[in-house]
């Protein structure tokens, strides 16, 4: 054998290891999927590793969907949609005003905005609950709008700032010159070449906002406001009531769109988390 | 110029409404919280100064060792093993072509929410869930056994799937790393007759150490205070025993309503999150470009 087909062999064997490994790391998937296509009897008595051909998942997910779910995607998609983009546009102007406006002290408005990202969530959890109740907005689809929309400003204006530090100050000069005012510049220049940051920012604020469970947990009590984590988390401690492959069913509705979201952009979108993770505040 | 003094003055009204928004979300919570834990909060009665008391509390009430216990635990554990996996991972995606199909698949489980996969794992670990099916299966009777409601299984249980979880992330840190290193470098140690272990021990981690630093502090931070997972698998049980600092916050604060308690746990999780945050944040601004 000579050294091309060795190294062949090499890669060969490499790539079937390699998937071995990850079709044993996406088993608990697997595992999801299958049993989430199970009657609850079928799930109750057999085979947990069997395969069942069939439409029971249909089933299981008009059950889910009635039983609380629907309220909690549509709860959720509102929540995701709202927050992610009025953070994104407060973040965006904010972003604007300290790099392009040059405002007073910029780094210490910058650093105000970013302390956001720095504390656990913990230190957030008593007092809003506390003035929540207070103002009457707990257990409001408003209330969960504002903390999401609060939450998410910090990180969206990191990667923002980065993006108005990049742009060439030329074209700004060249703007106010022929008379145009700071928002023209703004709305007419900077938000068509943004268009990319933004919509990474959006959809990762999107993806948090979707999969968080604490502050639904916390300022949301009743099934018309709750998020979809803690409508979901809640049929789990109904378990009797509950079936297995129902849970299971409802655990692949709460999962696909940020699913979709990581499918449709992969790579941009994993270098965005991995960032946006590495921002202290998001865990 | 005069126009340029305008736009400063305009850019308050740009700023401001951010500001506004996280003074009211995160800076003013974080002050009351602190103001919180030095009194005896209640919610219900007027509350009283106490001074150091709740922390006091905090470290000598016997019930308090598990959480803390558990906590370290967690911490271990759930930095070391999805930093380490997370390596693996990525180190041997470098030998294989088209290796960016593994990396989305092995990332695939961090983008579902912790609830989710916490829920999913509920479902793995059960009595008479998947682990324990496989188990019996293989003739291993004497390990089946109630996952989730026994201590200590139930907290390594949990790490397990918080590592399934979080690897992707380590791993995506660890591709930016490798794929910055000088190829040169990796070359010479290679005519030198490094391979294997050694080539890595001696080579190529060092040479990515500022990343392994990066990924071991935001591991920690995490991993410190973790909580959806522990809430949806456990909720810190049976009794307190698979219990962390988080869940005791939380419960503490919203079932017991013991506020002041509670708000000094926070407090406690901050102070240790905060050396974690500064040292992460120093590393990651002596390397700026990571994650580019």
């Amino acid at each position: 054998m000579n050294y091309k087909t060795i190294e062949r062999i090499k890669i060969v064997t490499g790539l079937s290891a390699m998937a071995i490994i990850v079709m044993a790391w996406l088993y608990p998937v697997f595992f999801l999927v299958v049993n989430a296509n199970k009657t609850a009897s079928q799930y109750a008595k057999g085979d947990k590793t069997e395969i069942i051909w069939g439409t029971s998942i249909i089933d299981n997910a008009i059950t889910a969907w009635n039983k609380g779910i629907g309220d909690g995607v549509l709860n959720s998609l509102l929540y995701g949609f709202a927050g992610s983009a009025l953070a994104v546009f407060f973040a965006f102007i904010a972003a604007y005003g300290i790099v392009r406006l040059k405002i007073k002290n910029g780094l210490i408005w910058f650093l105000i905005i970013y302390s956001g990202t720095v504390f656990p969530f913990q230190m957030y959890l008593l007092p809003l609950f506390e003035a929540y109740v207070a103002i009457g907005i707990y257990n409001t689809k408003i209330g969960l709008i504002l903390v999401y929309v609060g939450l998410c400003i910090p990180f969206a204006t990191f990667v923002l700032r980065g993006f108005f530090l990049t742009v060439p100050w030329e074209i700004q000069e060249a703007a106010k010159i022929e008379g145009a005012s700071n928002f023209q510049i703004l709305y007419k220049i900077m938000l068509p070449m943004a268009k990319a940051p933004l919509l990474l920012v959006f959809l990762i604020q999107f993806t948090w906002i979707w999969n968080d469970l604490l502050f639904g947990m916390v300022l949301s009590r009743s099934v018309g406001v709750r998020p979809i984590t803690t409508v979901l988390t809640g049929m789990k401690d109904l378990y009797a009531s509950m079936d297995g492959p129902t849970i299971l069913t409802a655990t692949v509705m709460a999962s696909i769109p940020t699913l979709l979201i990581f499918l449709l952009l992969q790579k941009h979108f994993i270098r965005g988390l991995t960032l946006g993770s590495m921002n202290a505040g998001k865990g | 110029m005069s126009f340029l003094k305008k736009d400063k003055n305009q850019a308050y009204f740009y700023v401001a409404p951010a500001v506004i928004l996280v003074g009211l979300i995160c800076i003013y919570p974080i002050l009351r919280t602190l103001v919180m834990s030095f009194t005896d909060n209640d919610g219900l009665n007027p509350a009283k100064f106490i001074g150091f008391d709740n922390y006091v509390r905090l470290f000598l009430d016997p019930n308090y060792i598990t959480p803390i216990y558990n906590t370290i635990i967690w911490t271990v554990f759930a930095t070391v093993f999805p930093v380490a996996i997370g390596f693996l991972f990525a180190y041997s995606m470098q030998f294989l072509p088209r290796s960016n199909y593994f990396q989305i698949l092995v990332y695939l489980p961090a983008t579902v929410s912790a609830a989710a996969a916490g829920v999913l794992f509920g479902f793995i670990l059960d009595k008479s869930g998947l682990i324990n099916q496989i188990l019996s299966l293989i003739g291993y009777d004497h390990l089946v056994r109630d996952w989730l409601f026994r201590a200590p299984e139930n907290t390594y249980s949990m790490i397990g799937a918080y590592t399934w979880q979080t690897t992707g992330i380590n791993m995506m840190i660890f591709i930016v790393g490798l794929q910055g290193m000088p190829k040169e470098q990796l070359e010479a140690a290679k005519i030198d007759g490094a391979k294997g272990l050694t080539l890595v021990f001696k080579i190529v981690i060092p040479m990515i150490m500022p990343y392994f630093v990066i990924a071991s502090l935001l591991a920690l931070i995490n991993s410190f205070r973790v909580f959806d997972q522990v809430w949806v698998m456990t909720q810190g049980g049976p009794g307190r025993y698979s219990e962390v600092l988080a869940v005791t916050m939380y419960r503490e604060g919203f079932v017991l309503f013991d506020l002041g308690y509670a708000a000094s746990v926070a407090v406690l999780i901050s102070l240790v999150g905060l050396v974690f945050s500064y040292f992460y944040l120093r590393s990651v601004l002596v390397k700026e470009d990571v994650g580019n």
